[in-house]
């Protein structure tokens, strides 16, 4: 942590940044905070929990367009910063991530293959095991069987609109999920399956894994698991994972140029 | 440039889930689960998430109103309570004490529901009590 | 609370002669213009399709072939100009990557994805559009009548 706070306090003491975006040790509770001076980041910490960074960073962002900001991230927070660059929701230059490793608690806690950004100021990178088992179970089932298995648990939801509050790479500011037509208002639970069907669709090329709408799902659907599988079908098709530091457009941005050819 | 998180409890049901308020520049802006509450987990319902929009909103009622003349006009609370304590004992004379009911709010404090419910039962003698949450 | 899904028994009526019911997205250059043909060649096809007509087949968004699903079709159809000859030149090369897609998601999570079938038919096309329409009533009906809509929860 001490070679965190100290690179935060230079960075702020030499204005190369005007804040940096990271976790407060506020008496009992740690929290998401703004640090703005060289004085204040005494009580930087890096924190046990997970808290979404990488969304709650665009807001201060885009009321300040013109100041350098410093953000901590992990693993995830990186690849979501990558996403919110390709399309265009933030500007690389006027960030400045420091990065932060996982503990081993944390990542086996999180299921997470790379706890680690691509630059550690602290922790060590360190891979993990990637566990398919989720996967694995549910594509062991027959087409009868899953059906049921995820009627079971859409049929759990409450429509808190968590997963997509939560989400990092979420930015739309009309949401499907709220379009009456398709959505209509006043059910729980909402439309089984087009309500995580169209989510799961919009995930296409999006998704980075990160696990925060799991997380903060209050009856524990396995979003994650659906998610995952939306990654490994992009990347099947096109070749295509979010959060890779690539030069490439997602595959649903484009119209194309008609070389994919349905099997 | 001020941007912090207030850990907060959500004022909506009884079951207090704990959130952080987003605050920028001064400003509510949105709110974050608390990860830290072993009640919620780090998760909300859509009441908790959108809990930051109340607060701020513009149809909060800042001063009581009187209907007079079927329009909505700014009264003092003086005004306010005599009418109120006034129309509840005439309904009591006139129609009974069974004619009243309260709507009380899962916002208020138990005491203040405590103090509520006293005043109907005891004050005015009805047992038709609720509360918004039940809806 | 848990919710539990109960299925509703299938009369033996039903299941005698089910009759699918297909919506089949068209677009307005060749697809609809073929299936316009067959109507004018006097072709019998199966009359379970049920044409939406769009201007194009990349207009054809995901939620609608998920909103159809959802209010009960047995099988969606989307269907468009050939590679190459799209009336807006490359709004069908989109389609084809929706599809793919939406196939894979529906197959997870437990609809089978050969409900959801991707043609393209040209607007000379008129028996290409009878012999698809035909096959594709076949097949929902071999499959069976969408589970969705007997999906119900105990509240």
């Amino acid at each position: 942590m001490d070679p965190l706070r100290e690179k935060v306090k230079t960075l702020l003491q030499e204005k190369t940044i005007s804040a940096f975006l990271g976790m407060k040790q506020d008496y009992d509770h740690a929290i998401p905070f703004l640090f703005t001076s060289p004085e204040g980041v005494e009580s930087l910490i890096i924190g046990d929990a997970r808290y979404p960074m990488a969304k709650i960073f665009p807001k201060i962002a885009h009321k300040y367009p013109d100041h350098h900001l410093g953000i901590m991230v992990r693993g995830c927070d990186e690849k979501a910063l990558i996403e919110l660059y390709r399309n265009h929701q933030l500007e690389r230059s006027q960030v400045i991530p420091l990065g932060v490793a996982c503990s081993g608690e944390l990542a086996q806690k999180c299921n997470c293959p790379t706890p680690y950004p691509s630059q550690c100021i602290v922790g060590e990178a360190q891979e993990r095991p990637f566990d398919r088992s989720a996967l694995d179970t549910i594509e062991s089932l027959s087409l009868e069987e899953r059906f049921t298995y995820w009627t079971n648990q859409f049929g759990k939801c409450i429509k808190c609109y968590g997963c997509r509050n939560i989400c990092p790479v979420c930015f739309c500011e009309v949401c499907t999920l709220e379009d009456k037509p398709l959505i209509p208002l006043g059910e729980i639970p909402p439309q089984v399956p087009s309500f995580h069907l169209s989510r799961a669709f919009h995930m296409a090329g999006r998704c980075i894994d990160c696990g925060l709408c799991e997380e903060g799902c209050p009856v524990d659907i396995p979003l994650r698991t659906l998610y995952r599988k939306v990654r490994e079908v992009v990347k099947d098709l096109f070749d295509f994972l979010p959060g890779e530091e690539k030069e490439e457009e997602p595959p649903l941005h484009t119209l194309g140029d008609g070389t994919f050819k349905l099997k | 440039m001020r941007y912090t998180t207030v850990p907060t409890i959500c004022s909506y049901c009884g079951c207090g889930c704990e959130l952080l308020f987003e605050v920028l520049d001064g400003e509510l802006v949105g709110t974050i689960p608390s990860k830290a509450n072993p009640i919620n987990h780090g998760s909300l319902c859509i009441k908790g998430w959108t809990a930051h929009e109340f607060v701020v909103s513009e149809k909060r009622l800042e001063k009581p109103l009187i209907r007079k003349n079927g329009e909505l006009k700014e009264a003092s609370w003086e005004e306010a309570l005599s009418l109120i304590s006034l129309r509840l004992k005439e309904i009591k004379h006139s129609s009974g004490a069974e004619s009243l009911a309260c709507l009380s709010s899962a916002k208020c404090t138990n005491e203040e529901n405590y103090l509520m419910q006293k005043l109907m039962r005891a004050a005015l003698g009805t047992n038709t009590i609720d509360h918004c949450a039940r809806l | 609370m848990l919710s539990i899904p109960s299925i509703r028994e299938t009369s033996m009526a039903e299941e005698a002669r089910f009759e699918p019911k297909i919506i089949a997205f068209c677009c307005n250059w060749c697809s609809y213009a073929g299936a316009d043909l067959a109507g004018g060649m006097r072709l019998k096809y199966a009359a379970n399709l049920r044409p939406i007509r769009v201007m194009c087949s990349g207009r054809i968004s995901p939620h609608f072939i998920i909103k159809a699903f959802q209010e009960g079709a047995d099988g969606v159809l989307v269907t468009g100009c050939h590679i190459g000859d799209c009336h807006y030149m490359q709004g069908n090369y989109i389609t084809a990557k929706r599809v793919a897609i939406l196939k894979e998601l529906l197959n997870f999570i437990g609809i089978s994805p050969e409900r959801l079938r991707l043609e393209w038919i040209a607007a000379s096309e008129g028996d290409k559009f009878k012999r698809v329409a035909d096959e594709f009533t076949e097949k929902i009906r071999a499959l069976g009548p969408s589970t969705i809509n007997t999906i119900s929860f105990n509240q």
